[in-house]
């Protein structure tokens, strides 16, 4: 069926065709070639989403249609970047503008054994064999925006931990969009090896505190059995921005996957894990914490297929919404018929500081087998009268308990990072962007 | 005199509480506040403390020296007055300690004393966890998430005895314990009695005045003080129940 557009959405699916027919010119390989071309119909099927599409409903986007991303361009010089490292040893990874800087990035050759990481343009000249890279293509291309990214990315990465490993230093990967109206594509591979373990930083910020960019970002995560894999995400892109991000997580049997996505920055962002329990005794923790201000719309969600027995799941995201934002949250948790003593359990909380701001929140529970503990909830609301009182009757100022309680409650899904210095500073970046809300 | 009551009357919505009390508290002493259900007596814990929920219509509070009423909740904190809550409020998130040092340093600041750094605060905390026979993982656990009932109240008293105060408030602290708790509340409202700190102890039953006894009884009803007396008053109404006292108030 061939869907209708408007003339706005029609402009937007010619351009993005367009720059994806130039891509394919200069594609040698006949397998890439065809992922392209197949992304390419996909996403003439499903560009773009409107509010008509459930997925879709309140994450509006009129704003990302109204302007055209392209990849061209130059990036501007990256002068600062010390600023936004953290203070804690990390191995150091940066893309400018959706390609990897090797000048600003830390020496691959010197990576510890075990650990291969390259560009995903490299892994694409250096392989003629490229189905390793796409063998889930089909799991990718049901998300319109996933297929965007499979026709048009040109770079990101990849990175393999041999089995066995245990990477003690995290990887901070670290990705700046310099110039206006342009889009990074970023492809990403990550696969963990059995009994491996690694930590992964990734920091998405724009050098310009305004003009939009678009961020689009298609991860797929790999875990062998036993493997351990914790990943943390801060988006603070400028507040025109926009962001696009599909994790697709496959998880093997007794492997342990933890998530923390913090959302800060851009007009329209969206992220969106798709995670696959494939094994038996598998953990895993997805959190978020988001906030959004003036005319944000900030969405956070998941998916989460307990396919096999034994499997544990827990979630936490929390949204603090101000002036007119928008908070949407949807998150699923599929129990197959045969994953027996499935325990997943699945919370939103939400934080509205405004009469204007606007949540919607759908958890969702599809069960098919018949001996699991599965529970979702959430609630949405303002700051408890009582506990401000509380904190008064203290001696604490109001305007510094309104504070405290704000930040307590946003805070909360950050405490799944396990080591101390990468938590308290991914605290002190979402305590500094709540210093932008109008709390007195 | 370190608190004086004077006509006091507060409503909540357009319904009257408070229907002209008087109150004199002297440096030192406790005095028990008791009545049936409906007399007013949290309201009056709760007007003192400063909640916005109630208005108050007329009367004056003189605290130290100071017009207590025009006082926002938390500079009377400041300048030593303290609620005990009759339901200790959960704050998930925020840690006893981040939330006492924070409070601690308030009042210290309105003291003119500097303020207590991490370190120096920590020692002084486990000093009164200690005199107050505490759990040691207190500090670091979010304020009040988690108690039992009797934790609750504990952690209030553990508040009290961090910040000081010259009149403390106990807002129906008995309810809803078993008696080991009540015992254990009483023992660190004991613990913090000093010939400089009151104490109004607002209650329904006289047992919680078996263990923290008051110099002073008063019985209210209907939004005023109706009778005053010492402890035997306490032990009469225990033997009788309010209603006598309230017979002979309304005949009179």
């Amino acid at each position: 069926m061939v869907k209708k557009r408007s003339p706005i959405a029609q402009q937007a699916l010619d351009f993005y065709l367009q720059q994806a027919q130039q891509i394919a010119q200069t594609s040698q390989n006949p397998f890439l070639s065809k992922v392209r071309q197949q992304a390419q119909e996909r996403f003439v099927e499903q560009a773009f989403p409107t509010a008509k599409d459930e997925d879709w409903k309140y994450s509006k986007l009129s704003g990302f249609l109204a302007q055209h991303f392209s990849q061209q361009g130059i990036s501007q010089p990256v002068a600062n970047w010390q600023a936004w490292m953290p203070s804690f040893p990390v191995i150091k990874l940066v893309w400018v503008d959706g390609h990897f800087c090797e000048t600003l990035s830390d020496e691959l050759s010197q990576l510890p054994a075990g650990v291969l990481l390259e560009s995903f343009a490299d892994a694409l000249q250096a392989n003629t064999e490229l189905g390793g890279l796409f063998a889930n293509q089909d799991t990718v291309l049901a998300e319109p925006f996933a297929s965007l990214n499979s026709m048009l990315f040109q770079d990101g990465m990849v990175l393999e931990v041999a089995a066995n490993v245990t990477l003690s230093l995290p990887i901070f990967v670290l990705h700046l969009q310099t110039q206006p109206l342009h889009h990074s594509v970023l492809r990403q591979r990550v696969s963990v090896g059995e009994n491996a373990e690694v930590t992964l930083i990734e920091r998405y910020v724009s050098l310009q505190s305004q003009g939009a960019g678009c961020v689009n970002v298609v991860t797929e995560i790999e875990l062998g059995k036993h493997a351990r894999v914790q990943q943390i995400l801060l988006q603070e892109q400028n507040r025109d921005s926009f962001y696009f991000n599909n994790q697709f997580i496959y998880q093997a049997e007794a492997s342990q996957f933890t998530t923390f996505y913090g959302a800060i920055g851009s007009q329209l962002s969206r992220h969106q894990n798709h995670l696959f329990m494939d094994g038996e005794q598998i953990e895993n923790q997805q959190n978020s914490a988001c906030i959004g201000l003036g005319a944000q719309t900030v969405d956070s969600r998941t998916c989460t297929h307990h396919n096999q027995a034994k499997g544990f799941s827990r979630q936490l995201h929390k949204f603090v919404l101000e002036d007119q934002a928008i908070g949407v949250f949807d998150g699923m948790i599929r129990v197959d018929q045969q994953a027996q003593k499935t325990d997943g359990q699945m919370d939103n909380k939400n934080l509205l500081l405004s009469d204007f701001a606007k949540m919607n929140t759908k958890p969702k529970l599809e069960i098919y087998a018949d001996d699991v503990k599965c529970s979702h909830g959430s609630a949405s609301g303002q700051i408890d009268k009582n506990q401000i009182f509380y904190l008064q009757a203290r001696g604490i100022h109001k305007a510094d308990a309104l504070r405290m309680i704000t930040q307590a409650f946003l805070l909360e899904p950050a405490e799944v990072v396990r080591q101390e210095p990468i938590r308290r500073w991914v605290m002190e970046r979402l305590a500094l962007a709540l210093q932008q809300t109008h709390l007195p | 005199m370190l608190l004086n009551i004077e006509n006091l009357q507060a409503q909540i919505d357009e319904k009257v509480i408070l229907k002209g009390l008087n109150l004199q508290v002297n440096a030192g002493e406790v005095h028990a506040i008791m009545g049936p259900n409906g007399a007013g007596k949290s309201t009056l814990a709760s007007v003192l403390a400063g909640r916005e929920d109630y208005e108050v219509s007329a009367g004056a509070v003189d605290f130290d020296g100071e017009d207590l009423l025009a006082l926002d909740p938390e500079e009377r904190a400041r300048k030593g007055l303290f609620l005990a809550f009759q339901y200790p409020v959960e704050i998930p998130g925020v840690s006893n300690k981040l939330f006492m040092q924070t409070a601690v340093n308030a009042v210290r600041q309105e003291r003119g004393l500097p303020a207590l750094d991490m370190f120096d605060f920590d020692e002084f905390a486990k000093e009164r966890i200690a005199l107050l026979e505490m759990r040691a993982d207190l500090l670091e656990r979010s304020v009040n998430v988690g108690f039992s009932g009797g934790e609750k109240k504990r952690n209030d008293i553990f508040q009290m005895a961090l910040l000081e105060p010259k009149l403390c408030i106990m807002d129906e602290t008995d309810s809803g314990l078993d008696i080991d708790a009540l015992r254990l509340v009483a023992n660190g409202v004991n613990a913090l009695r000093s010939p400089q700190r009151s104490f109004i102890v607002v209650t329904h039953y006289q047992r919680l005045l078996d263990y923290i006894k008051p110099d002073h009884v008063h019985v209210l009803y209907d939004g005023r003080i109706i009778k005053s007396g010492g402890f035997e008053l306490a032990l009469e109404l225990e033997k009788n129940g309010y209603d006598e006292i309230i017979q002979q108030y309304q005949n009179a």
